[in-house]
């Protein structure tokens, strides 16, 4: 039990964390189910199924499948923003990581928005960016930024810290850039990756957020949509869907990780 | 091949890590190496051989250490020109994990000074043939992390082996090696040097890898580093275990573990003891 190392088999670790779903399902239910819960606080399992299913089937009066428009928009949200902030934050973060100087001047100033809280920033961009498209993935990019910028120096610093192959290069007369180029960059792509996959999950955090404002449709605006109408089954199963999305991208990014970097896996 | 390392009066000096002044880690250390052999650093660990190794790699920005007086003549020239043809082989073997043995060796014709100084068909024989070398041919296409310890080394000795240096510095590059592997290397190593003949400095602080490899034996007492004795070996090779217990060698043998006995008590031991 108290054995960090035990072997754990797949059917072991998968019994153990599906036993514990079910065992908070059938919790869930009995709450629920008995009403000891008003069905507006806490809508039961099958609620839930039913308003998933209902807001996935084609909506007559809006002429749309609601749930498949929402999830498209949302992901197209997150995808732009993500490209967007992996093309910004990252050259950053290796020009921080590879320059004290550089980081010096943009680490003071960028450094504290880590722990800014960056929904507060909204009824800024909203003045700034107006509430359209530009809105959303501004905010979506902007949280994401922060945390890519620093984590992908600190990948960059773990690396050059000890990296033997930059002291070798150095040695043989590689110019600074080189060194960076070939003995410090390529060994801090798999933490730069990693840094990526937690900053993109980030952003699926904000999504509910940046919909917030002025967005037709969205994962976050039919959350809005149902809370307005109280409809806590429909809220449940947007929350549901985003977590999925979220676990989606995150499980799909490592498997490239695995395949991109299998020099890393031993 | 002819090739000289001078160094005059080398000291070097790090501050104390209370404050209290300068450490002199080397103490003044002059050496002359100009003919094409194994010259042998030996010492006990942190009496500043590595010091004194990295600086004879001249001026370099990271790593590498300058002297705080003294001065390291490569060809009578002081040595901090860009590159001095001298290349140094590391413990860790500094192999890049993501690339292949093949592309580990070529690594520094990535590098625009060696570029410019090897064109493109001259590298890939240089590459193939330092492949052979070290016997990793069939291994062209391994990442290191399929490779053994040793096998690491070799793939780092070939690096440095298809540059051609002319000066190669070896910083305990064995250390990390078993020692049925680390005699193997060492063979190895006088099987590539009796062919490719070079100005090796090699570090270490094992008193037979000093006598099986060297042809001259420098060794250093410590804080501050000096230079306490230094043996020249005849030219005898293969050295078997016979010529390894031979009078004259044990004698010497006997001579070098004196002097690293002389001061082989740690520090808190010995002030310790003076109390």
């Amino acid at each position: 039990m108290w054995n960090p190392h035990e072997p754990l088999p797949a059917r072991t670790s998968y019994g153990l964390g599906i036993g514990t779903a079910v065992l908070v399902g059938a919790l869930w239910s009995l709450v629920a189910g008995l009403d000891l819960v008003s069905d507006a606080k806490l809508p039961a399992p099958w609620e839930v199924a039913e308003g998933l299913w209902s807001l996935a089937a084609y909506n007559e009066a809006k002429e749309s499948y609601m749930l498949l428009e929402a999830t498209v928009a949302s992901c197209t949200r997150v995808a732009i923003s993500a490209l967007i902030a992996v093309a910004t934050a990252v050259p950053l973060g290796i020009a921080m990581g590879a320059s004290p100087r550089i980081n010096a001047a943009v680490g003071f100033l960028l450094d504290p928005f880590r722990s800014a809280p960056i929904v507060a920033v909204l009824p800024i961009f909203v003045m700034w960016f107006g509430i359209g498209e530009t809105l959303k993935v501004t905010f979506l990019w902007l949280g994401a930024f922060v945390y890519l910028v620093p984590m992908t120096r600190d990948a960059m610093l773990t690396v050059a810290r000890r990296s033997e192959v930059y002291v070798s290069l150095k040695d043989l007369g590689a110019t600074d850039w080189e060194g960076i180029r070939h003995g410090v960059l390529p060994l801090a792509l798999p933490s730069i990756w990693d840094a990526i996959t937690v900053a993109v999950s980030i952003m699926w955090t904000y999504i509910t957020v940046a919909e917030y404002v002025n967005a037709k449709t969205g994962l976050g605006t039919l959350i809005q949509n149902a809370k307005r109408f109280s409809a806590m089954d429909q809220v449940f199963a947007g929350i549901g869907v985003i977590i999925i999305l979220a676990l989606v991208t995150d499980k799909t990014l490592k498997l490239l990780r695995a395949r991109l970097f299998a020099w890393e896996t031993a | 091949m002819s090739v000289s390392l001078e160094l005059r009066d080398i000291v070097q000096r790090y501050p104390a890590p209370d404050g209290s002044g300068d450490v002199t880690i080397v103490g003044g250390i002059s050496l002359s190496l100009d003919r094409p052999s194994i010259n042998m650093l030996l010492g006990p660990s942190g009496c500043g051989k590595s010091t004194l190794l990295r600086m004879m790699g001249g001026v370099r920005p990271y790593g590498m250490r300058t002297p705080t007086s003294g001065e390291v003549l490569i060809d009578g020239a002081p040595c901090h020109a860009e590159h001095d043809d001298v290349v140094m082989v590391f413990q860790t073997y500094s192999n890049r994990p993501d690339l292949t043995v093949e592309q580990n060796i070529a690594l520094p014709f990535k590098l625009k000074l060696w570029r410019d100084r090897v064109s493109a068909a001259e590298r890939a024989e240089r590459i193939a043939w330092a492949m052979d070398r070290v016997g990793l041919s069939d291994r062209a296409a391994n990442l290191p992390r399929q490779l053994s310890g040793g096998q690491n080394q070799r793939v780092a000795l070939a690096r440095a082996l298809a540059l051609k240096p002319r000066i190669l510095l070896m910083d305990e590059p064995f250390g990390a090696l078993d020692a049925q592997t680390r005699s193997e290397m060492q063979l190895l190593l006088i099987k590539l040097w009796e062919e490719q003949q070079c100005l090796v400095v090699f570090v270490t602080h094992d008193v037979e890898e000093a006598l099986v490899l060297g042809d001259r034996i420098l060794v250093l007492s410590t804080r501050p580093a000096a230079l306490a004795l230094d043996l020249e070996l005849p030219d005898h090779r293969p050295r078997d275990e016979l010529w390894l217990r031979s009078t004259r060698v044990l004698n010497m043998e006997k001579d070098i573990r004196a002097v690293l006995a002389q001061r082989a008590v740690p520090d808190a031991v010995q002030s310790a003891a003076d109390a």
